[in-house]
């Protein structure tokens, strides 16, 4: 008895669950802006992170340390939108902006890169 | 953790508690680079303003915020929206969310000073998170940036029980660097800051749109007539207006959209569903298959695929005048 009437309250709700979250059938085809702004973002973040990889000099190093430029790139194309945004934003904030960069620059980006691909681990919290 | 610090500051789990500003002493801003056509000092001195109870920053800061944009409420009517007694805080999401329900669309600026300076300038006061405290030991404040001087290097700023603190440009630069520079302004809908992007503007406004849908439509249409060309824009436009009803006035927002932009695969998708909605299926059909060839690989490439799939399922109307 106890059982059948949790079941049945279990059900209900459930069912007001569904209910609540299909959408219209007639809008489901259509996408909404904030599904559109989000991809807009994601592919915005991507170039911005593919103009770094594109360098000549940030592929050397990472081919120095083994690592193909390639590899990285698809390992950024993974990555969560919040995470891309984030990788992206650090890139460019980076201590190396211009066209010219500092050694220590490359190096630095390097390594954020080898980062977030998850090649190395170094900017654990602690 | 690896990715998690800045995610999860930027994202929400983030209660700001409120600690005291730091004195007056501090180095010169005249280092800093200052964006050109800005005036060399600014003071919002019409800022309301709110003396924060213990540690409640946040609604005073929004109190403040809301104040200089019309929208008056007091501090005391924002604490069960934004404040958290347990972690003396308040989450950065729930201050934006408040916002919008006092019918202002907050906009989350670029985090960049520059950007800062430019708002101020064009007389909007700014909501900014600060971490007075280090990395490792933060100290979480809210306060709005009311203007600035540039030669004496000062931020001026609403904050905590001071009503006119001159923070200086070193220390502020410190504080709001270890917040990751965030920020917002709020906006009557249909207002647009001179210091906004167009995609900024338009994922604001996206996020208004469930509260006031007509409202959302007139801020798009605002942002419309400052960047023609933006896609996603006239892609809320339409959105907003299919919303309301009115098929044929979202159909002509797409429409005008794809002749700016035409590889924009959102539009072409909601173009394609509404022609196959009022029947057209072989002009749906033609749009539906350039909207996939457009989405190969990218976020929405699913979504395209169902609304395809959608299209050839629906049979053609009689009679329906098509392009």
């Amino acid at each position: 008895m106890t059982m059948t009437l949790r079941r049945g309250i279990v059900a209900v709700t459930l069912a007001a669950f569904v209910a609540g979250v299909v959408p219209a059938p007639a809008r489901a085809a259509m996408i909404d802006t904030s599904a559109a702004v989000a991809a807009s973002a994601r592919s915005a973040n991507l170039a911005r992170v593919d103009s770094v990889l594109a360098r000549a000099d940030v592929q050397q190093r990472l081919t120095d340390l083994g690592v193909s430029p390639q590899a990285a790139r698809d390992r950024a194309a993974a990555l969560t939108d919040t995470e891309l945004a984030s990788f992206a934003t650090r890139l460019e904030q980076a201590p190396a902006g211009g066209d010219v960069l500092a050694v220590i620059g490359i190096v630095f980006i390097v390594l954020m890169i080898l980062e977030f691909t998850g090649v190395i681990d170094i900017f654990k919290k602690v | 953790m690896r990715i998690g610090r800045t995610a999860v500051l930027a994202v929400a789990l983030l209660a700001s508690g409120c600690g005291t500003l730091p004195g007056r002493s501090g180095g010169p801003g005249a280092t800093a680079p200052w964006p050109a056509d800005t005036p060399p000092q600014v003071d919002l001195s019409a800022t309301p303003f709110f003396p924060q109870d213990d540690h409640q920053c946040g609604p005073a800061a929004l109190a403040t915020l809301l104040g200089a944009s019309g929208a008056h409420v007091t501090p005391a009517e924002l604490v069960g929206d934004v404040y958290i007694p347990a972690r003396k805080g308040s989450l950065q999401i729930e201050m934006l969310a408040a916002a919008r329900q006092r019918h202002r669309i907050p906009y989350v600026i670029e985090p960049r000073f520059e950007t800062l300076v430019r708002l101020l300038a064009e007389g909007r006061p700014v909501l900014v998170l600060l971490n007075l405290g280090v990395d490792a030991w933060p100290i979480w404040h809210y306060a709005v940036a009311v203007g600035y001087e540039r030669d004496a290097g000062r931020m001026l700023l609403r904050s905590g029980r001071t009503q006119r603190a001159r923070m200086s440009l070193w220390r502020f630069k410190g504080a709001w660097g270890r917040a990751h520079r965030w920020g917002f302004v709020v906006l009557r809908p249909g207002e647009v800051p001179q210091a906004a992007t167009a995609s900024g503007f338009a994922a604001a406004v996206a996020d208004f749109e469930h509260i006031d849908k007509g409202a959302a439509l007139r801020a798009y249409d605002a942002g419309i007539t400052r960047w023609p060309d933006a896609p996603l824009l006239r892609l809320g436009a339409a959105n907003m207006r299919l919303a309301e009803g009115d098929r044929a006035g979202a159909e002509e927002d797409l429409r005008e959209l794809l002749l700016r932009a035409p590889n924009d695969v959102a539009a072409r998708n909601n173009y394609a569903e509404l022609l196959s909605l009022r029947g057209c299926r072989e002009a749906a059909l033609a749009e539906i298959a350039v909207a996939r060839e457009h989405a190969r690989g990218t976020a929405l490439a699913a979504a395209v695929d169902a609304t395809a799939g959608e299209i050839s399922a629906r049979a053609p109307a009689a009679g329906e005048p098509c392009p």
